[in-house]
């Protein structure tokens, strides 16, 4: 509240000071010098192109460029498809059962990502839950390969990402008025075509938004595929932790970690323009 | 100067404007003497929450000065003022009970804390909400965070208090109450009040004195029954009560009494000369209940004759639309046991007292 | 055809459901299964391997994690609760761009912050502060976005008249933060402390670059455990550390009350 000239406006800038020195001092400047160090060159320092000449003519860096798009674009639809049903559920059930579907949905966020990674390997590999289950139960004879390989990684993402999912579909269907359902169904239609025709057009929206921040959370994960994938797999995350402590190739990390920031930085944003179109579009909310 | 004579509040040519085009309030004048109860009255959006935010310290006027008990205010904080003001919403802090809300003035201003009880005890008995010093406002009644609300503004003992339509949020049963209940608080403390509000019967019914506020400029100011019976302008005439504005299209003075002659034909004496010259006069105004109907057969002036258009029975008194001339419509107030015979399509005479019929310029 | 719609709907539905509790669920029947072999025959459970925690091995890194994790919930609420002031409470000129600053940490993946703080270290000549400083450093940069836009949000919703309503009772501008806006924003600001806490205690990413040998958090030390085997223990250190991350959200409930609404009944 500035009073005609007695606060001088600079004031209220003053409780920034700490916030901002902190983030330009550990976020911003090393943001800066990274970018900066992945165009130099390893011995002179100069400017220099060579490693990203050296990233798009390595034959492993793009198979794992590749791997995590791949990774990314799978995780984003298993999430989406999944957070569905319950995030329909969570918006418009007025159960008592409501609450505890919240708690489950919500809860493995607490529970962090290692936890969560351990107990699928606990559940996926050859020893593991569900091989001794079939086995024992005489369908096969040998484990199927559900570890340390893409499809582990898919399923430990997906549940790692479940909550993401469920929150960004669940604020887009609470936005939907549930009279239109009803007029809908007043009007004859059943509820396949509720779903098909009001429901599901209305929630694009919320599933651009799913699937987006489903991909970007994926790209970047490492954990998971580090953990369920298994030593062969690789995808950006793990390529640029093993540079920057294995190979201690600095430079080349740095233009591992800008490809990743590009592709993270690329979807946000053409997504963030696309949500906000259809959500004016459809005039939701 | 004696105690009595010294204002409270005193407005000289405040304007404000924002952005240095958008008027919001123009040139207003005003001087509240200690202990009045003045009512700053006005349609929604003419600036009366920024004239009290003015006062209070909130904005700055953009010119003008505003002097409370003699002093310039001119660079001095709310904080500082030593006013008292109750907000529209109640405005009460949702983390602390009754006590502690009303406490929270008296502690500010570093009393001690056996003062600081007297203050409370004394404040909720003004506004007889004893005995629920230990609620939380979410625990009470908008009646009860009304007269928290109230109880927390006079605590600190303000010389003057403001009050931003505190009685809009209340039923109408409750308003009504209220009304009495704010102006006996006011009288047992002697304070001097500034209320706003956009309701007329509110302004009407408990101040000393009421400011009619129009597009940010004031319209009128006076006693309420000096306003209501004397209105300045159409404005004032339509916004305070009923009344019937009827075009005048000439105006002759005749010492002191004005021939005026309306449409259709029609033509009204008024005693009223008043101050307007004759040629100024457009309109004039007529209070629905200073029509009276006339006996069959009276004669003499100001009488006219016409057909009942509407009817409303409101149960004390009735509403008749009657159709005078071809183009004028006047509104007319009767008591219900007048009403025998009267009937749609009825013809009635009319008189009006040439006292009551008052020009107006515009 | 809609009957059998809604039946795969609640067969779909639950299946998710199964899904998102398995893994909890195992780790859970991992803990307490006497041998690596997971078992759900419950009497012959045992606690044995929570007893096998209580060794160096364990108790350093966990020590190490929640100092870390409280240290970062402290400075993130107070940094936050600045930032949020300035921005969102003050709203300063330019407070959009500079709300967008204090958030813009959360475009950039955790993993290329860590590249990106790991050459700033090294090329400063600060690679010395590996370790705790370093690693509080990093977590700060992580939670202090998030502690903003909760505080923030309990900034917006503040009702500005009760600021004002204080002001003309005669409060000064330090007595209305104190009696007025801290007690209505504190449950905003224990929100803040305790999701910065958590990723703080969890983070895998960060971590990963920042720690040192002797100095190494929690989650980093049992990931690196679990790359060579699967033994049991290491369910105990899960179910543990989220029994830990519990109660902190319980003792911080407790002090800063931030999932009820402000005293709707007895105080
Ligand atoms: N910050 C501002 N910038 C520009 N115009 C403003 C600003 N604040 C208020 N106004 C305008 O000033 C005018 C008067 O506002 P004010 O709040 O004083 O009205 P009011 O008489 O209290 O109305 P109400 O009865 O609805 O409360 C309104 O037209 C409003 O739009
Ligand atoms: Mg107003």
């Amino acid at each position: 509240m500035r009073l005609g000239g007695t606060m001088p406006s600079l004031r209220g800038y003053v409780p920034l000071i700490p916030p901002v020195t902190i983030l330009m001092m550990f976020f911003a400047l090393p943001m800066g010098m990274m970018i900066g160090l992945s165009f130099q060159d390893g011995d002179t320092g100069s400017f220099s192109l060579t490693s990203y000449e050296r990233f798009f003519t390595d034959d492993l860096a793009l198979d794992g460029f590749f791997r995590t798009i791949v990774m990314s674009g799978l995780v984003a639809v298993c999430v989406t498809v999944m957070s569905y049903p319950i995030a329909y559920f969570l918006a418009r059930s007025t159960s008592r059962w409501r609450a505890v579907v919240f708690a489950l949905a919500i809860a493995p966020e607490l529970a962090g990502v290692v936890l969560r990674t351990y107990g699928w390997l606990i559940i996926l590999e050859d020893q593991g839950f569900v091989n001794d289950l079939v086995i024992q139960l005489g369908l096969i004879d040998r484990p199927l390969p559900l570890s340390h390989n893409m499809f582990g990684v898919v399923v430990g993402l997906t549940h790692v990402l479940l909550p993401f999912g469920i929150l960004s579909l669940l604020t887009n269907i609470q936005g939907i008025d549930p009279n239109l359902e009803k007029s809908a169904q007043i009007l004859g239609a059943s509820r396949l075509s509720v779903l098909r025709h009001i429901i599901l057009p209305l929630s694009v929206p919320g599933i651009v938004s799913s699937l987006l921040i489903a991909f970007t959370l994926a790209a970047s994960a490492y954990a998971t595929p580090a953990l369920l994938g298994g030593i062969k797999f690789s995808v950006l995350a793990t390529m640029i932790y093993q540079q920057v402590l294995f190979y201690i190739n600095w430079p080349y990390a740095a233009v591992m970690a800008n490809v990743l920031l590009v592709i993270v930085l690329a979807i946000a944003f053409t997504g963030a323009r696309l949500e906000s179109r259809l959500n004016s579009k459809l005039h939701v909310r | 100067m004696s105690a009595a004579e010294i204002a409270d509040i005193e407005l000289v040519g405040v304007t404000k404007s924002y952005g240095g085009n958008v008027v919001v309030v123009d040139n207003v004048s005003l001087t509240v003497p200690r202990g009045e109860f003045v009512s700053i009255l006005g349609p929604s959006g003419c600036g009366k929450t920024t004239t009290l935010n003015m006062i209070a310290g909130f904005h700055e006027p953009s010119s003008g000065e505003i002097r409370i008990r003699g002093r310039n205010q001119v660079g001095v904080p709310p904080e500082k003022r030593n006013i008292g003001l109750v907000f529209q919403n109640y405005a009460l802090f949702p983390h602390m009970t009754v006590q502690e809300n009303v406490a929270f003035g008296p502690k500010m201003k570093g009393q001690s804390k056996s003062e600081t009880e007297e203050a409370v005890r004394s404040a909720l008995k003004s506004v007889r909400l004893e005995g629920y010093e230990s609620r939380y406002p979410k625990e009470l009644s908008g009646g009860q965070q009304q007269r928290t609300a109230l109880a927390r503004a006079i605590a600190p003992r303000p010389s003057v208090l403001l009050l931003d339509e505190p009685l809009s949020n209340l039923d109408l049963k409750l308003r009504e109450a209220m009304r009495i209940e704010l102006k006996e608080v006011q009288q047992q403390l002697g304070m001097t009040f500034v209320y706003v509000t956009h309701d007329q019967e509110e302004a009407m019914s408990m101040s000393d004195r009421v400011v009619v506020m129009s597009d940010g400029v004031v319209a009128q100011e006076g006693r309420p029954s000096e306003i209501y019976q004397n209105p300045v302008s159409a404005f004032v005439a339509d916004f305070i009560g009923k009344s019937n504005l009827l075009p005048v299209k000439q105006a002759r003075d005749h010492d002191g009494r004005l021939t005026l002659t309306l449409g259709g034909g029609l033509s009204l004496v008024s005693e009223r000369s008043g101050d307007i010259p004759a040629n100024d006069i457009t309109l004039c105004c007529i209070r629905p209940e200073n029509v009276q109907l006339a006996r069959k057969g009276a004669s003499g002036e100001n009488l006219l004759t016409g057909r009942v258009d509407k009817l409303v029975n409101l149960g004390a008194h009735a509403e008749l639309w009657v159709d005078v001339s071809k183009d004028c419509l006047l509104k007319v107030q009767v008591p219900v046991r007048r009403l025998q015979g009267i009937e749609i399509g009825s013809h009635v005479d009319l008189l009006i007292e040439s006292a009551a019929i008052q020009p107006l310029a515009h | 055809m809609s009957k059998l719609l809604s039946v795969g709907y609640w067969v779909f539905f639950s299946f998710i459901l199964l899904f998102i509790a398995l893994p909890m669920v195992v780790v859970l029947a991992a803990s307490v299964s006497p041998t690596s072999h997971v078992t759900f025959e419950f009497w012959t459970w045992t606690l044995e391997w929570f007893g096998k925690l209580w060794t160096s091995k364990w108790l350093d890194p966990f020590i190490l994690s929640a100092k870390i994790a409280a240290i970062v919930a402290v400075i993130s609420g107070v940094l936050a609760t600045l930032g949020a002031y300035a921005v969102a409470y003050e709203k300063c000129p330019g407070h959009d761009a500079i709300m967008s600053f204090l958030l813009s940490p959360l475009a950039v993946p955790q993993i290329v912050k860590g590249v990106a703080i790991v050459l700033f270290l090294s090329s400063a000549g600060l690679f010395r502060y590996l370790g705790t400083p370093g690693l509080i450093a990093g977590h700060i940069i992580l939670t202090v976005p998030f502690a903003v836009r909760m505080i923030a949000t309990s900034m917006y919703n503040f009702d500005k008249n009760l600021d004002r309503a204080a002001r003309i009772l005669g409060a000064s501008w330090w007595q209305r933060i104190r009696y007025v806006l801290l007690p209505l924003i504190k449950p905003g600001i224990f929100s803040g402390m305790t999701f910065a806490f958590i990723i703080s205690f969890n983070n895998v990413p960060l971590s990963l670059f920042l720690v040192r040998p002797g100095q190494s958090t929690l989650p980093i030390t049992v990931i690196n455990y679990f790359e060579y085997s699967l033994d049991p223990i290491l369910a105990a250190v899960n179910v543990a550390s989220l029994l830990f991350i519990l109660a902190v959200i319980f003792l911080f409930e407790r002090i800063g009350g931030f999932t009820v609404q402000i005293h709707g009944g007895s105080k």
